[in-house]
């Protein structure tokens, strides 16, 4: 089987993100950049695929050149080979123009390969923007069949049957290969790097693809080619500071709590 | 393309035995807000369901009859949508930002070569007569404000909570259209083989006004259980962190966060939650956060209306007390 991974470089989700008073953007200095947690699953469910059923994964992103870090993390945790997808005019995309860039750019890795990909993996979304439909519309662009919230993939007669989580349990489903899959945690966590894969991550070579490279149509990419506009980004109405109580016994802070509740009213 | 052409709005509903869920409900609610004097008109598989809809506030509705349509496939569904919606020309398409909705609302845009947003938490109209969706980024640390402001319809998710349904109106007349629909077979790519109900119980995180969350600070099963009992004296449903979930303390049903259910009650405990981003993205949107930790630096002070620093389960089995004595 041939595999892709398509991954996005995000700031870490476990740092609490604020707007920059100056430029009104996302401040993210000092904020590590990281594979999305939910591609970091995808990846690690497409490299125990082929570990089981044998082929090869190949894991690409959109983005400018910081973003080959994140494919190094990938490259050291079992991807085999990398992609970056980076031109100017890609910048402002939305997910129906990035779908459309990364349609292309299947095909165009497909060609550089010398293989056709059977199934494409992404996360079920991005823990930046969090919109999930990347992965559908793809599939849509490519004319395949897509199954979401997938947290096992399995071998089956002409393609694979997947388990999907659902609100009280799962489904089975079958898809033909080619096919998109987007990943939910599944019960496993992605296994580390060694010092040994770091190292051969760090001096492997990372294919570079360009807008020119795929033939895109410059009206239906950036911000030419995207659906959805942001208007603007602002914070939530702030909480009021609330109050942490530490009295001498846990009985007394507890009661002091419940006497504050009481007060708010809002039992 | 002539904006003019397109005013009404499409809910399609989610359901749940036959019923309407929650959200659907209040996507009717949320469609009227932003109709613009077109209608608001029901989408679903169910007669009943249906006449809900209408009951809260939809003006028509359309049952879709197919044989295709008997098990649940988002396929053959959204492109029954993607049909109707190219004889109506709607101005909008909502689903709930459930994993069924989420799941649905792309594959609809994309068969309508339009824009789509996931996971709205606000609606209302601009002076153009656009949807200006609100979005949150970054696990609800930011927000933003978006369009679609080229092409029609404007097909989105709009999670649970966030929008009030209306009060029903028992016996509300409304046309109910029936439709039978045909999905080209090459248009149905998923072969659901198996739909498996693991979950007996039904929890409703997002409806809860109450939610008695607990996290690995719990430390055993035994101590986790007692969340149910404060959860039970004030009306409400337990909630749980990742780490809770997978120590197999509970159900993934009861699951608050990044890789759970978003949620927004009027009060919110958590008992023995440090308050990792992953988990208070999930919660943050709560009314009153009530919240017990022994480690005084635990980041879920930081977002708690109050904070009791001690252990969890102390503090919990004393709650238990007091709240029954006042009940």
């Amino acid at each position: 089987m041939e595999i892709l991974v398509l991954i996005k470089q995000v700031p870490d989700d476990s740092v609490e993100v604020k707007l920059d008073p100056a430029t009104g953007a996302p401040n993210l200095n000092g904020v590590e950049a990281v594979v999305n947690a939910f591609d970091t699953y995808a990846l690690e469910m497409a490299k125990r695929y082929i570990e089981d059923n044998g082929g090869n994964v190949t894991v690409a992103t959109i983005g400018d050149d910081d973003a080959t870090a994140a494919l190094r993390t990938c490259l050291a945790v079992g991807a085999g080979k990398a992609f970056l997808i980076k031109d100017a005019s890609f910048a402002g995309s939305d997910t129906t123009a990035k779908a459309y860039i990364l349609s292309k750019a299947v095909a165009k890795i497909e060609e550089i390969n010398g293989a056709k990909f059977d199934i494409i993996f992404c996360g079920k979304e991005a823990t930046d923007f969090s919109k999930g439909m990347v992965g559908v519309q793809l599939a849509s662009e490519l004319g395949v069949g897509v199954a979401t919230d997938v947290i096992a993939v399995n071998p089956a007669e002409g393609g694979v049957t997947v388990k999907q989580e659902t609100e009280t349990g799962y489904n089975v489903i079958d898809l033909a290969t080619p096919c998109v899959v987007t990943i939910q945690k599944p019960d496993y966590d992605p296994r580390y790097p060694t010092i040994k894969t770091k190292m051969a991550a760090r001096k492997a070579t990372i294919n570079e693809i360009t807008a020119a490279d795929l033939a895109v149509d410059a009206a239906k990419v950036g911000e030419a080619g995207s659906l959805t506009k942001v208007l603007k980004l602002y914070e939530p109405p702030k909480k009021q500071a609330g109050v942490k109580i530490q009295e001498e016994t846990v009985a007394d802070s507890t009661m002091r709590a419940l006497a504050m509740i009481a007060e708010a009213k809002v039992l | 393309m002539d904006f003019a052409e397109y005013k009404d709005v499409l809910v399609v509903l989610e359901l749940d035995e036959g019923k309407p869920v929650n959200v659907s409900l209040e996507n009717i609610a949320a469609a009227k807000s932003v109709a613009n004097g077109g209608k608001v008109i029901a989408v679903t598989v169910c007669e009943n369901a249906a006449k809900a809809a209408i009951e809260y506030g939809a003006d028509s509705a359309i049952v879709i009859e197919g044989a295709q349509f008997e098990a649940y496939n988002a396929d053959a569904v959204a492109d029954a949508v993607a049909q109707i919606a190219a004889e109506v020309k709607p101005a909008a398409i909502f689903t709930g930002a459930t994993g069924k909705g989420k799941d649905l609302v792309p594959r609809i845009a994309a068969k309508l070569a339009t824009g789509s947003v996931c996971d709205a938490t606000g609606v209302k109209l601009d002076e153009a007569g656009n949807i200006v969706f609100t979005v949150p980024a970054y696990g609800g640390t930011i927000l933003t404000d978006v369009v679609i402001d080229s092409v029609r319809p404007q097909v989105a998710s709009i999670r649970g909570g966030s929008v009030q349904k209306l009060e029903p109106e028992a016996g509300k007349a409304g046309d109910i259209a029936k439709k039978a629909i045909t999905v080209a077979d090459d248009q149905i790519k998923l072969q659901i083989k198996e739909a498996v109900k693991e979950i007996a119980e039904s929890v409703n995180l997002e409806e809860a006004e109450v939610i008695v969350a607990g996290g690995r600070g719990m430390g055993s099963k035994e101590n986790f259980d007692k969340l149910q009992e404060l959860a039970d004296i004030l009306g409400g449903v337990v909630g749980c962190t990742r780490p809770a979930m997978e120590s197999g303390w509970i159900s993934r049903a009861h699951q608050v966060g990044q890789s759970g259910k978003i949620v927004a009650p009027k009060v919110y405990f958590a008992f023995g939650i440090s308050g990792a981003t992953q988990h208070v993205s999930g919660m943050i949107g709560s009314g009153y956060i009530i919240a017990v930790n022994k480690d005084e630096d635990a980041p879920i002070f930081d977002v708690a209306d109050v904070g009791i620093v001690g252990g969890a389960t102390e503090v919990l089995d004393i709650m238990i007390e007091e709240f029954k004595k006042n009940k």
